[in-house]
């Protein structure tokens, strides 16, 4: 006699009802990955932003007639780097010095005429506290016209800018949690609908509540865990494609300055949680569907 | 091993489609429950597989009060009864063998369990070549025989069948009967609702019972010949 399962699943693998609830839940499952990789990227961008700057600070020169320029830039550079914690100070020509503001002010002879101070640019060694308010005061007192910059103005906005950037993804993400969980919730009760004849007659031969909501649970745990790996693979597509564009040489004048989206592995591990998370919340919302369901049968 | 006393039942706010019901079911007996369309049989049935709860009187089965118990204890009562639904009610999904080992599932049993006792009961209502089959690829006469073996396969105390030869040609109908005719020997208690004349008199029914507008008119413990003309 040939082998026949008899372990079946009591679900129709392949329900209408289970396919429309497949596509919503990849294309919910693609948004949210989007939206995530969205969030990540803010998030590195932010800690890359502020761990650069405040990594480092800058001595501006400006022109004194106490002092003449090269004894001025001796002196600054001779305090600073004599300063404990800080790691190296160099100062910058004035072609650097113009290469920072050409984004600005663009090419040309204006950047010739105009009295460009001359920097010093200084990184403090990692993972030390440095007492920049008192080399600020030594370098003001000691050296006609220094002034040192630490950045603290830059990296106040942008850490601002940075987390509230990060909570509006955050929201962005809470909204598509509660619209996929409203959406199973619908899909299951649609799905128990269509298949209260199942329902019934498992209950009917004496199956107890849970053993019903087992079958029901893992039936669609599969469909929200296939439909989020569906809408995982469709972002993870779109994301690479939006990098690769965005790196290439067809690329609008620009493109290259925009932020890579997930550019590290471990990335990529929190976008594996989102298909694991819908497949989490189609289990428990069908589980508590079919209970609340049954409890209104005798 | 169930007693109904002064039971009522309406479905919703609607009128009383069961009134005033009372008797019992004895343990090895086949009874009859017979009455035109649209008396009750139906949900008289539903009353006794606790598919439906009484509005008013006092159901006992297996010795314990139902209005008694709590739902959690309703599941074990269930699998002490086999139905067989007059349209059958099998999965079009699952395998005929699939669908006759459900009772034996839902039991908590393994298939290394109950497989043995599937094959060998489909063999026995002449099903032993249709394992595999699904229900919407067979006749009317091989669904029944499914649908019984389904209410059989966990051995219940008591079988109910509503209609089980509606469905059926005559000559499946006889076919059907005489299986469980065989059941009843073996130490099922039988309830049999059937409204076929030609049923009622082939069957060796020990009582019957006759519903009519929701009540029950009379009930006889006379032989099916006697019954005839009561």
């Amino acid at each position: 006699m040939s082998a026949i399962n008899t372990t079946s699943g009591l679900m129709p693998p392949d329900s209408a009802s289970g396919a429309t609830l497949h596509t919503i839940v990849a294309v919910m499952s693609f948004l949210a990955c989007l939206t995530l990789g969205a969030v990540l990227t803010l998030s590195r961008l932010a800690s890359e932003w502020t761990e650069g700057l405040s990594g480092s600070v800058t001595v501006q020169l400006l022109p004194s007639p106490q002092i003449g320029g090269e004894d001025q830039l001796s002196d600054a550079l001779r305090i600073t780097r004599a300063w404990p914690g800080i790691f190296a100070a160099r100062a910058l020509s004035r072609e650097e010095a113009m290469g920072l503001l050409e984004p600005w002010l663009g090419e040309g002879n204006v950047l010739a005429d105009l009295p460009v101070p001359q920097l010093i640019e200084v990184t403090l060694t990692p993972g030390r506290q440095v007492d920049l308010r008192g080399l600020s005061k030594s370098l003001t007192g000691n050296v006609p016209g220094a002034h040192l910059d630490d950045h603290q103005r830059w990296n106040r906005e942008l850490a601002s800018f940075a987390a509230s950037s990060e909570g509006v993804g955050w929201a962005v993400l809470l909204l598509i949690t509660l619209a996929t969980l409203a959406i199973v919730i619908f899909a299951t009760q649609a799905g128990l609908q269509a298949h209260r004849e199942i329902v019934e007659v498992v209950h009917m031969i004496g199956a107890r509540d849970v053993f019903i909501a087992g079958e029901f649970q893992r039936h669609f745990m599969w469909l929200g865990l296939r439909g989020g790996f569906m809408g995982l693979g469709l972002a993870i597509l779109t994301l690479v494609a939006i990098s690769l564009m965005w790196n290439s040489r067809d690329a609008p004048v620009g493109a290259q300055y925009l932020p890579q989206f997930i550019s590290a592995p471990q990335h990529y591990i929190w976008l594996l949680l989102v298909p694991a998370i819908t497949g989490l919340i189609a289990m428990f919302t069908a589980r508590m569907t079919v209970l609340r369901v049954l409890g209104r049968m005798p | 091993m169930v007693r109904f006393e002064n039971v009522g039942m309406r479905y919703g706010l609607g009128p009383e489609v069961l009134r005033d019901i009372s008797f019992s079911l004895e343990r090895g007996a086949f009874h009859l429950l017979t009455g035109p369309s649209g008396a009750g049989k139906t949900s008289l049935l539903k009353l006794i597989y606790l598919a439906e709860r009484p509005s008013r009187g006092l159901i006992s089965m297996f010795g314990r009060d139902t209005g008694a118990m709590a739902r959690e204890e309703l599941p074990p009562l269930r699998r002490r009864i086999g139905v067989v639904f007059q349209d059958f009610r099998l999965l079009d999904h699952l395998t005929v063998l699939e669908n006759v080992a459900l009772p034996r599932r839902v039991m908590g049993q393994t298939e290394a369990q109950y497989r043995a006792d599937v094959e060998e009961l489909l063999s026995w209502v002449g099903l032993g070549n249709r394992l595999n089959a699904k229900p919407p690829t067979l006749s009317g006469g091989e669904k029944q025989r499914v649908a019984i073996a389904r209410a059989v396969v966990a051995k219940p105390e008591l079988l109910l069948a509503d209609e089980p030869t509606g469905n059926v040609d005559p000559d499946i109908g006889g076919r059907i009967m005489r299986l469980f005719i065989e059941l009843n020997r073996l130490g099922t208690s039988m309830l049999i609702a059937t409204h076929d004349q030609r049923i009622i008199e082939r069957l060796p029914a020990t009582r019957i019972l006759k519903l009519s507008e929701g009540r029950l008119a009379t009930t006889s413990d006379l032989m099916q010949s006697e019954a005839m003309h009561a």
